[in-house]
């Protein structure tokens, strides 16, 4: 029977990629600056063997319902079980709203320095709204808005360099 | 009783100044309001408020973040115990028996009795703290680097394989907090490490953005993926407000136990709240008289008397190894760590010779939040309750729209948005797939001091690699380390073994 690869085996790989990206980027660590034999490439070459090593043992391990410690003898299969439970305690995903809200992220980090921050804030304010599914909209734009240009004044006074649409304007 | 004479003539002396009072009131109240926020932890409360810092002194400023720490540790009983979702792990027992209660029309006595009991349990672990912490770092001024590395594997060991459900993933929790912690200029040799050539990875990453990024981000981006349909509900406040006689009769011992239990673990290595709360919650089960005991997972007040005043106490308890050591053992204390830091204050046994009205300071003024905290959440608590009917998604609206702030005014670039949206996408993934996140956060913060220290003790002794089992009291704190990682996997083999016989 072949198993569908679970989504943390998915992580497993990541998690063992990350390590294998780090090693290959130790090499641009220069080795020679230490003293007793232990230098600044000695400590990450540790985390790197370690990150391998954690991320192997997580695509080894099998999924178990009684907890990720437990032994199974030989032919016993609960994974289908876990499975089960599992979507039951959490509910389906929905990616679009995973999608909405990090577009919204997104977009705030590409306009934050040519629209303001009031402006930045209000849309992202809103767009996390919508992906939490709000039944208001209307409403949580205006509030959003107030939010964002509150804050921005709140924070204008107690010294925090905000960006603004206009340089030095109310915006 | 030199520390009672330093914590009255420098520690009240400091704490008490107009300026200092208004820091612990600010604290405390904008710590119960933020905590109240369903989802929002002291962690994240702690570093949403970091920024806003930056321009007080460093006394105040970490005497306000104290208070922030408190209250949002009192806020949060007002989330789980109305609300049933715990902002964090230390109030997952207080929602068990608390919001039964509040069901059942005794939400009043509910509140009270946590809010009493964290505020006896949080002044008897201050004064515990004040006793303890001069020893305790005065013992720590004789460990090298040699012992304090040990004691910060012990930290790694015991926040990855104690916490959780899974050592395995709280050990990659760690790991994936060392590699962040990687990341940057290594302070010995000046080597830049893993920045990839991108300028703003020099200074390395900033905490603030990982907490806002895992806690805030990771959070409503796993609310919005997953539990939309999940609506919550929120009791109302009615009958009431006040414990009956009986009501105290059935709290002080639960309320005493509770600290007995809290402080302790607190100061271990292995801190964090969880752990403290649920053995409070069934040693006051299985102290109960059989009448009380079918009241269990009905709304039985010893039941959240016990764990609020361990969950306090606990916390109370953090701040020694925090103060003496400098060794951060929950997410919160990291942050509290990286503020300490900011100033450019490295805590430690030195820092009671060094910056003593800091010190004193901020432990009087413990005293004096409790007593803050005592007030705003009783008569008050009728407000906070305001805070929980703001709707889910213009909530999570405005955390995110604080975070992104705190990101961004760390260097005005939009490279530490990037880097929050990166972070909060791991933390989404971690949410996902139960990986704890205080191993990382701790990992991040420890995990360079820990190089440090390493590298220092291997050019005292010559690179011998040796001397961490020659030093009696490394030696000793290895076999303890050694003991957490190795002992609970053979317990749990043994169990299934005998189990299937």
């Amino acid at each position: 029977m072949i198993k569908r690869v679970s989504g943390e085996q998915w992580l497993a790989f990541g998690i063992i990629l990350l390590g294998l990206f780090m090693a290959w980027q130790l090499q641009d660590i220069p080795n020679d600056a230490g003293y007793a034999g232990i230098g600044p490439r000695f400590f990450p070459s540790l985390v790197v063997t370690g990150l391998i090593v954690a991320g192997g043992a997580l695509l080894m391990q099998r999924r178990h319902s009684n907890g990720p410690d437990t032994i199974l003898s030989d032919g016993e299969n609960d994974a289908a079980e876990v499975e089960a439970e599992d979507e039951f305690a959490r509910g389906d995903a929905d990616w679009r709203m995973f999608a909405i809200a990090s577009g919204s992220l997104i977009a705030h980090m590409a306009l934050i320095g040519l629209v303001g921050f009031t402006l930045a804030g209000t849309l992202l304010c809103f767009g996390i709204c919508r992906a939490l599914d709000t039944r208001r909209p209307t409403l949580d734009l205006v509030l959003s808005f107030v939010l964002a240009l509150g804050l921005f004044h709140l924070f204008k006074t107690l010294g925090l360099n905000l960006p603004a649409l206009i340089p030095g304007g109310v915006l | 009783m030199e520390s009672l004479n330093a914590l009255f003539s420098l520690g009240f002396a400091t704490a008490l100044t107009p300026a200092n009072l208004l820091w612990a009131l600010l604290g405390c109240t904008l710590g119960t309001a933020i905590g109240v926020l369903p989802g929002v932890g002291p962690a994240v409360t702690v570093a949403l408020l970091l920024p806003v810092t930056q321009s007080v002194d460093p006394t105040g400023a970490l005497i306000m973040l104290a208070g922030v720490y408190y209250g949002a540790m009192f806020g949060g009983s007002t989330t789980s115990i109305l609300l049933n979702t715990p902002g964090e792990a230390g109030s997952i027992v207080s929602a068990l028996e608390g919001n039964k209660m509040a069901k059942a029309g005794r939400a009043g006595p509910a509140l009270s009795t946590a809010a009493i009991g964290s505020f006896v349990a949080g002044s008897i672990a201050t004064v515990l703290l004040t006793l303890l912490a001069p020893v305790i770092a005065g013992f720590a001024l004789q460990l090298g680097p040699v012992e304090t590395f040990a004691l910060m594997m012990l930290t790694f060991a015991a926040v990855s394989a104690v916490l959780g459900n899974s050592p395995l993933k709280g050990f990659i929790a760690l790991l994936l907090g060392l590699s962040m912690g990687l990341i940057g200029i290594e302070s010995q040799s000046g080597q830049s490490r893993f920045t990839f050539g991108l300028m703003p990875l020099i200074d390395g990453i900033d905490i603030v953005v990982v907490a806002m990024g895992l806690f805030a981000i990771g959070e409503t981006l796993y609310t919005a993926t997953y539990e939309n349909k999940i609506a919550g509900r929120i009791e109302s406040l009615k009958g009431s407000f006040w414990m009956s006689k009986d009501d105290w009769k059935r709290s002080w011992k639960p309320w005493l136990r509770g600290t007995a239990i809290g402080f302790p673990f607190g100061t271990l290595p292995a801190g964090g709240t969880e752990m403290p709360t649920f053995l409070s919650y069934s040693a006051e089960r299985k102290l109960a008289n059989p009448e009380t005991q079918k009241q269990f997972g009905k709304g039985a007040i010893e039941g959240v008397a016990g764990p609020e005043a361990a969950n306090n106490a606990a916390v109370t308890g953090t701040l020694v190894p925090l103060l003496t050591l400098g060794i951060p053992t929950s997410a919160t204390a990291a942050i509290m760590l990286s503020a300490f830091q900011q100033y450019n204050i490295v805590p430690g046994p030195l820092l009671f010779d060094t910056n003593p009205e800091l010190v004193w300071g901020l432990i009087a003024s413990l005293y004096i939040g409790n007593v803050m905290l005592l007030v705003l959440n009783l008569p008050l608590v009728g407000l906070w309750v305001q805070f929980l009917k703001v709707p889910r998604p213009l909530l999570y609206g405005g955390i995110v729209v604080l975070a992104t702030m705190g990101a961004y005014a760390l260097r005005q670039s939009w490279f530490d948005l990037m880097l929050l949206y990166i972070i909060g996408v791991l933390g989404f993934m971690m949410r996902r797939f139960d990986f704890p996140v205080v191993p990382l956060v701790v990992g991040l913060i420890v995990g360079p001091m820990a190089e440090k220290h390493f590298r220092r003790a291997m050019s005292i002794h010559q690179g011998d690699l040796t001397v961490f089992l020659t030093h009696p009291i490394s030696l000793a704190i290895l076999i303890v380390t050694a003991a957490i990682l190795i002992v609970p996997p053979l317990m749990k083999r043994r169990q299934k073994m005998l189990q299937a016989a």
